[in-house]
């Protein structure tokens, strides 16, 4: 069964049981003890007022039940308030261990997050996941492990009076907690399958409505955007109809066996406690004190119910595993002695099938020098950039940072390399922190410096809360030329010798667009550039442009010279510069 | 406690009655399976035989199979009233992004607020279903208990009556503390919620900065952090249904105290006794019910308050006022005096007026300005997506209020800077204007734009999906799909370009520049641009500034002299070689 199944190599959710075992004991024995109360409230009651009913000569007779009716009374409602925060804490603490080893496992991978894991928004989905983990615990397993707990318990303790009755109700209780649950998610599996995946294409088709709206109303094609989603719609309403009247139908059979069972207690009660009246006195307290225990075996199907999602959850965190890095012996490389990066004759490809992306590529860049690279999208000038920081490896050449290879200096790489790219990103917390970031030994005044530099100190001192301002989810308070610019405030205190610009400015307006890379080029001018961009905005600022294509290296040199001197060159400049 | 905005929802008003009738036989259930259980147990306390005990407990049975099946029954209409209803709402809402989208999603700045509303139809359903059954329990059953109750015994009765205005109390005064305390912890407890996901999000710029390894450590603090924090709020949070919890069965427990004294003084019988204790926990049920699945119904309630608003919001459906002409070399549109404001912005903020514009025939229409100077909202105008709020337009002679006419937006041909792909195949999306054209149609449109060479090594061809879902493209030919759609739609002759090439490389962009000069020829062309290769190509040039148009003129006319074009340019070019 795909129940037992999913567990059998799961690594996320079973070693956690494990964890804080006290403090889980401590939350399921709790919660045993608010059911139990419950019980016990209407079994004293029940006592309390058929003993009273026998008008005992002495009020003392029934002091004790009354004062354990009280008990339990107060008991049930204490120990559930008690129960629900250490569910919770355990939950949380688990929580905070899956969070942490989530993010050491992605960590080991960080570099390539984004190609490695192209389905949408991977670490929403992720950070969801630990999500349904939690309420799987709350939910579902804590429910459950209480109602089998109280299904066993109540079984043996009948059992000691009557094993035969003790058996019977066994059965049914067993029925309740466990047999339906199954057979409801194994029943609900596909169909909870067939309505998520329904349910995907749905919001795929409602995008398509919201954000191609424009076309649509100037296609005039309104029906067509009306009618666009109905059919899933139809049929996603068709399977949750079908999953609605199978969870009505469930809960009354649940129901219809549970009154079986009151009527089988009436009968019992009936037949073995009324020889004498001291027992008879006890046929309420035994058949009142069942009901409660239905609002603990009845949930446990519902708990069961988003079973499939949490399996998804289980599955997909299983699928994570570390990447193993296979580092030669590192090396100290001091940023102040940086001299050059070599780029020998490098050839790359992603694998095998792909075809080869960059062929006997060869630069030398020295300390100081800026360099711009060019060329159509998808040429792999992005890739270069990660061929240079390490990130991948060239199948052949060789890439070295003075004379040491770019694989022996990876682990302090930081020290050496500063990145910005197009989208920089921007923690959600304050500007301050962000920039910090980049050194995070610097003094207050020196990360306000920074800021001033790249041009930021009078729009900063103008905002109410200053430096502390919270930039927003992705900086969304600020604009795209502005998070630029606090992304580069960022590398000025890193301090690194050599800046890689990965299209820092693309979409950008140009006057925007000047006033950042003259920023850029102003605040960076000790450092070593290297500069992917896309047009030839700003070309004025570097020492030497190298145009690929997907062949080779189509022309490079200065700008001055290939102005001068290559048609093409012109012919693109001057369009550029809309001469 | 229940939105207004309801009952006027179609269906309610019959939905609640039937409702009320279910409900008002639920509690008769209800009290008759508390009745015939307590016959039957008294008759067993009295040592009476099997066969005493047979019929009521029948009845009982009878009564509780009965009471479930009414709850089937009320459960399945309200599931149906629920579904139906959300179905109806979702389609309002398309609707209304139909009729306001564009003006919706230009003032949000993303469409987010409309695909998360439709995402929340799922709660507003899940509100539906349990807010009219909770509702409806809460004030039907408990008053029939309590009123049999009474009549089996006076002083239960009261006690019961006392204990529920004093839950409420206490959960109001509870639940505002909680709130409170919430409120006061909001900001930073959201941060420190979000805080993961962020870290994950921003892993690679970490590893950048060399400080992953050790964020790790950070990971662990701030998730305990939080724990903390929600630990010392769900202490709170959770204390008014401990109150509810703690009054309700305190309630059970004094009650069988009283009961128990009363019956030892010999006041009363054992059965109305018994029926009472019975019956308690009944009546405490339907607010116990409520208050467990508030928080659930709050989220529902908040979804549907934010499709209220969007529903709410004023808007103009398309107009037919134009009627149907074709343009031509000679045709031609006057704009004069066009106002615009954004809604919610200040009282002066005008975001555009135009006081005079004049465009005819075939010709290139160059927009121009910096970022925020109003091309775009200018543009959007004219392709009809926002409403003016005043203008004095004429298309051909004819007068309209705006653009936003069906026989205007059949003549268009509109270009964003990203264009949105469809999930669908390629020639789906090209075909979006004209869904009934032919393959070969498509075909040519395409080798028209420049797509051959990428279509054709793709093994799906023409058929290969693209959009969300499907296959990604790059930017340069995504826009070639979009020309091709403008070349299929020949019956269209104005084109209106929104910074079509902003995102490009230049080559790419040099690259597209034949296959767009091709598309231009017969057609009047409205083109913003901030590229500078772009305006040389116009016959007119309009330069805009803080929402008006500061000059405007044929770009050599307006190159003689140093007025707000030259200024632009030369600021927009920067430095030269």
């Amino acid at each position: 069964m795909n129940f037992f199944k999913t567990f059998k190599h799961d690594t996320w959710v079973k070693p956690y049981i494990k964890q804080y075992k006290g403090l889980l004991i401590t939350a399921l024995i709790l919660g045993l003890f608010t059911s139990f109360c419950a019980a016990a409230l209407m079994f004293t009651s029940g006592y309390t007022i058929d003993k009273a009913a026998t008008h005992p000569v002495n009020i003392l007779l029934i002091y004790v039940p009354i004062l354990l009716t009280r008990a339990f009374g107060i008991g049930r409602p204490v120990f559930k308030y008690v129960e629900r925060l250490k569910s919770h804490n355990w939950v949380l603490r688990v929580t905070s261990d899956l969070r942490t080893r989530l993010y050491k496992t992605l960590e080991t991978d960080a570099s390539f997050l984004a190609e490695h894991h192209k389905t949408g928004d991977i670490m929403g989905l992720l950070s969801e996941d630990i999500s349904h983990l939690q309420n799987l615990y709350l939910r579902t397993i804590f429910p459950a492990v209480i109602s089998y707990l109280l299904t066993i318990i109540a079984s043996i303790a009948l059992g000691i009076f009557n094993p035969s009755f003790g058996f019977f109700v066994f059965l049914l209780l067993f029925i309740e907690v466990f047999i339906v649950p199954m057979v409801s998610v194994s029943i609900e599996s596909a169909r909870r399958a067939y309505q998520k995946s329904v349910k995907s294409d749905l919001y795929v088709q409602l995008t398509d409505n919201v954000l191609g709206v424009d076309d649509w109303i100037i296609s005039g094609r309104k029906n067509d955007f009306k009618n666009l989603a109905s059919n899933n719609i139809q049929n996603l309403d068709k399977s949750k109809n079908k999953s609605k009247s199978f969870r009505r139908n469930r809960d009354f059979i649940l129901q219809l066996v549970f009154v079986a069972m009151v009527v089988c207690f009436l009968i019992f009660t009936n037949l073995t406690m009324t020889h004498n009246q001291e027992q008879a006195n006890f046929v309420s307290a035994v058949v009142l004190a069942i009901f409660p225990l239905s609002d603990a075996i009845i949930p446990v199907s519902q708990g069961f119910e988003e079973w499939p999602e949490y399996k998804d959850s289980i599955i997909r965190l299983n699928t994570i595993k570390p990447i193993q890095n296979n580092l030669p012996i590192q090396k100290d490389l001091n940023p102040k002695d940086f001299k050059s990066i070599s780029i020998d004759n490098i050839t790359f490809e992603y694998d095998s099938d792909s075809p080869i992306l960059i062929k006997n590529f060869t630069q030398n860049i020295k300390k100081g020098e800026k360099l711009a690279l060019l060329g159509p999208s998808g040429i792999g000038k992005t890739t270069i950039l990660q061929l240079i920081l390490g990130d991948l490896s060239p199948q052949q050449g060789q890439i070295r940072v003075n004379d040491l290879d770019i694989s022996q200096i990876q682990e302090n790489r930081e020290k050496i390399f500063s990145v910005l790219n197009q989208k920089p990103f921007l923690f959600n917390t304050t500007l301050m922190n962000n920039v910090r970031l980049g050194n995070e030994s610097k003094s207050d005044a020196e990360v306000k410096k920074a800021i001033e530099r790249v041009g930021l100190k009078d729009l900063v001192e103008s905002l109410p809360e200053k430096y502390n301002t919270i930039v927003g989810e992705n900086g969304s308070r600020f604009s795209g030329g502005e998070q630029e610019r606090i992304a580069l405030a960022r590398i000025l205190l890193q301090d690194a010798p050599v800046v890689l610009l990965d299209e820092p400015t693309v979409g950008l307006d140009p006057i925007t667009e000047n006033d950042l890379l003259e920023t850029f080029f102003t605040v960076l001018k000790d450092k070593t550039i290297i500069w992917v961009t896309h047009h030839l905005q700003g070309i004025n600022h570097v020492d030497h442009v190298v145009f690929m294509n997907s062949e080779k290296i189509e022309m490079e040199g200065s700008p001055k010279d290939l102005y001068k001197n290559n048609q093409h060159f012109q012919e693109l400049y001057r369009m550029d510069q809309g001469f | 406690m229940i939105d207004k905005r309801l009952f006027r929802l179609p269906g309610t008003k019959k939905l609640l009655l039937m409702l009320a009738g279910l409900t008002l036989l639920q509690a008769f259930v209800v009290l008759f399976q508390g009745k015939y259980l307590a016959e039957a147990l008294v008759n067993s306390w009295e040592q009476k035989s099997l066969q005493t005990i047979i019929y009521p407990m029948a009845l009982f049975a009878v009564a509780f199979v009965l009471r479930h099946l009414f709850n089937l029954i009320n459960t399945k209409i309200v599931e149906n009233y629920a579904s139906k209803t959300s179905e109806d709402i979702r389609s309002m809402l398309l609707d209304k992004v139909y009729q306001a989208g564009p003006e919706m999603i230009s003032e949000e700045g993303t469409g987010n607020l409309v695909t998360s509303s439709l995402d929340g139809i799922d709660l507003v359903e899940n509100y539906f279903k349990l807010i009219f059954t909770k509702l409806m329990n809460m004030s039907i059953i408990p008053p029939v208990l309590l009123i049999y109750i009474y009549t089996q015994n006076v002083a239960s009765g009261i006690t019961l009556t006392i204990i529920v205005p004093l839950v409420i109390l206490f959960m109001i005064i509870l639940g505002l503390a909680a709130q409170s305390k919430a409120d006061a912890q909001y900001k930073q407890y959201t941060i420190l919620s979000n805080h993961f996901l962020d870290a994950l999000r921003g892993l690679p710029t970490l590893k950048m900065l060399g400080l992953s390894k050790r964020y790790a450590k950070n990971i662990y603090t701030v998730s305990d952090e939080y724990r903390r924090r929600t630990m010392n709020t769900l202490r709170i949070a959770i204390l008014s249904t401990f109150a509810l919890d703690w009054l309700t069965t305190l309630g059970i427990a004094i009650l069988a105290v009283f009961l128990g004294l009363g019956l030892i003084n010999n006041s009363f019988p054992l059965f109305p006794a018994l029926v009472t204790l019975i019956l308690a926990p009944e009546y405490f049920l339907p607010l116990r019910d409520f208050s467990n699945d508030y928080h659930a119904t709050l989220n529902g309630k908040n979804a549907l308050n934010s499709i209220f608003e969007i529903l709410e919001r004023s808007s103009k459906s398309e107009a037919n006022e134009l009627k149907d002409f074709s343009w031509k070399q000679d045709s031609q549109i006057e704009i004069n005096n066009l106002q615009f404001t954004y809604k919610g912005a200040g009282n002066n903020a005008v975001s555009l007026d135009i006081d005079k514009l004049k465009l005819s025939g075939y010709q290139r229409i160059g927009v121009i300005g910096k970022s925020g100077s109003g091309k775009t909202t200018l543009i959007r105008s004219i392709g009809g997506f926002l409403v003016p709020d005043q203008a004095d337009i004429k298309i051909n002679h004819q007068e309209v209020s705006n653009f936003k006419q069906i026989n205007w937006q059949k003549k268009l041909t509109f270009l964003p800077q990203s264009p949105y792909l469809f999930a669908g195949t390629i020639a789906e999306n090209i075909a979006f204007y004209r869904p009934d054209a032919s393959i070969k149609e498509i075909k040519k449109a395409a080798s028209a734009a420049g797509l051959n060479d990428f279509i054709d090594i793709l093994s799906d061809g023409y058929q290969t999906k693209i959009g969300e879902g499907g296959r990604g493209i790059s930017g340069g030919q995504q826009q070639r799909i979009m020309l091709a759609r403008a070349f299929l739609a020949d019956d269209r002759h104005i084109l209106i370009f929104d910074e079509p090439t902003a995102h490009l490389d230049i080559e790419t962009e040099y690259a597209l520049k034949k296959p767009m000069e091709e598309l231009f020829k017969n057609h009047l062309v409205i083109f913003a641009t901030h590229r500078l290769h772009w305006i040389k190509e116009m016959d007119y040039v309009v330069v805009m500034d803080n929402g008006q148009i500061v000059e405007q003129g044929t770009p050599e006319n307006l190159s003689n002299h140093n007025g707000a074009y030259s200024q632009l340019i030369k600021n927009m070019r920067g430095d030269q070689l």
